[in-house]
């Protein structure tokens, strides 16, 4: 594995934020996707410009099974393709205009994009059950530093620092006491980064709420100690 | 009692703010279409004499005149909700509010004076004013997560307030300078849901989902 190479799968978003019929925006490694449910609430992770005037897809909106650009409407189908251009609503949409695609997952309450479009789903996290969702945190710094904070700041109800454990290389789990923390690492772009948060069920989620408001004060404030 | 005129700018932020409350009270009103830009109509002697502060929005109503989004916010609510809801004047419900109205007045200041910039090209600071925006926004999204957390699913009450009405705008515009809302995931399910309520209008800069 080089140095610049990306997980196959990176989280975008808890899954609860993101209901039926809606999209978002999400950086990784600087790419910008769009990640939408469809009417039936499955999830689509696609490059984030329509081919047409390479205006934002997460500004748009979600018609039935269709997203929709929200500069001229063009709409695209699950798969990618456009299937309805309402300046010239009689032409049959030739193949040729179509979205770039990413794999999409939910897996432990987070919705992972593949770096491809047939990325492999067996190199997902394994599922863990009985997980509830705590917050997203967005945070000014690398993803080192966030994995070292994770591991030095107690969790709510301990004064120990957590055992951790690495799933994957971008998915952690933090256990002190009663209380498991998930933590999936989103990497936005330099010094940008998202932590996706679930916790074992009968967590206190208000606590740790909390203590990840506090945990970016100290990801964006203190400078790394000096070894 | 002559009817209540509006003294409105279609681009700016806070003559929104109170076109949604009179939309979503369905008060009737008449509209003074100010020429804030370019001509600076709001600081003209006609204009000065009714609102010394040479801001917009401002209401008059036969002589009297009241300037400052979020007092005409609590006046038309106080006065033309009979339901008493979009201003709760007991509990704790009135404190929250309240602080979310002074919080609109103060920290979310910076995010109605970058889209100023940003959009007006009025002089300004703008990098310094997005991150100040950013940080208003981060302390909307931290108490949303956790009123969400609680179960609750407006800002001060169980129920919408001129809080919620007056916060949404900053949000809802903040693309026109550049903030995006994937980082507010609070924030965004608490705009959709807001979207929804009957008499919601939109003003340009908030796409309407035709």
């Amino acid at each position: 594995m080089t140095m610049t190479s990306q997980p196959t799968w990176s989280p975008v978003a808890l899954s609860n934020v993101i209901d039926p019929s809606t999209s978002t925006g999400a950086l990784v490694d600087g790419a910008e996707l769009v990640v939408w449910r469809d009417s039936s609430g499955k999830a689509h992770v696609w490059e984030d410009r329509c081919p047409h005037r390479g205006m934002r897809m997460s500004f748009g909106f979600v018609r039935g099974d269709h997203l929709a650009c929200l500069y001229h409407g063009w709409q695209y189908d699950t798969a990618g393709q456009c299937r309805h251009i309402p300046a010239h609503p009689q032409l049959e949409v030739p193949q040729t205009i179509r979205m770039q695609t990413f794999a999409a997952a939910e897996r432990n309450g987070i919705i992972w994009a593949g770096a491809t479009a047939d990325a492999d789903p067996t190199l997902l996290p394994a599922e863990i059950a009985g997980l509830v969702p705590v917050r997203s945190l967005y945070a000014d710094c690398t993803a080192a530093k966030a994995l070292k904070g994770l591991a030095a700041t107690p969790l709510p109800i301990s004064a120990d620092a957590p055992t951790v454990e690495a799933i994957t290389e971008n998915y952690i789990s933090l256990t002190a006491g009663p209380i498991r923390l998930l933590v999936a690492i989103q990497a936005l772009g330099k010094e940008k980064i998202a932590l996706h948060l679930m916790a074992n069920e009968g967590a206190p989620v208000a606590a740790l709420a909390r203590y990840a408001q506090a945990l970016r004060l100290t990801l964006e404030t203190a400078p790394a100690e000096a070894a | 009692m002559s009817a209540l005129t509006l003294y409105n700018y279609e681009l700016d932020e806070n003559s929104y703010r109170v076109r949604l409350l009179l939309s979503m009270l369905g008060i009737e009103h008449e509209i003074y279409s100010v020429n804030m830009l370019p001509g600076r109509e709001e600081k003209s002697p006609a204009l000065l004499a009714l609102n010394p502060c040479g801001t917009l929005p401002f209401i008059k109503q036969d002589d009297a005149v009241i300037f400052g989004a979020e007092a005409i916010l609590a006046h038309l609510a106080r006065n033309h909700d009979a339901a008493g809801k979009w201003l709760p004047i007991d509990g704790p419900d009135f404190s929250a509010t309240m602080m979310w109205l002074g919080f609109c007045a103060g920290p979310l200041q910076a995010a109605i004076k970058a889209r100023e910039v940003a959009v007006f090209a009025v002089g300004g600071h703008l990098e310094r004013l997005k991150a100040d925006a950013r940080a208003a926004f981060r302390i909307m999204d931290d108490h949303m997560t956790l009123r969400q957390i609680e179960g609750h699913e407006w800002f001060a009450a169980d129920y919408p307030t001129i809080a919620d009405l007056a916060l949404i705008p900053s949000f809802a515009l903040s693309r026109d300078f550049n903030i995006d809302h994937e980082e507010f995931p609070a924030l965004r399910l608490w705009l959709r849901r807001f979207r929804r309520l009957p008499g919601f209008i939109t003003m340009p800069g908030i796409p309407d989902y035709h």
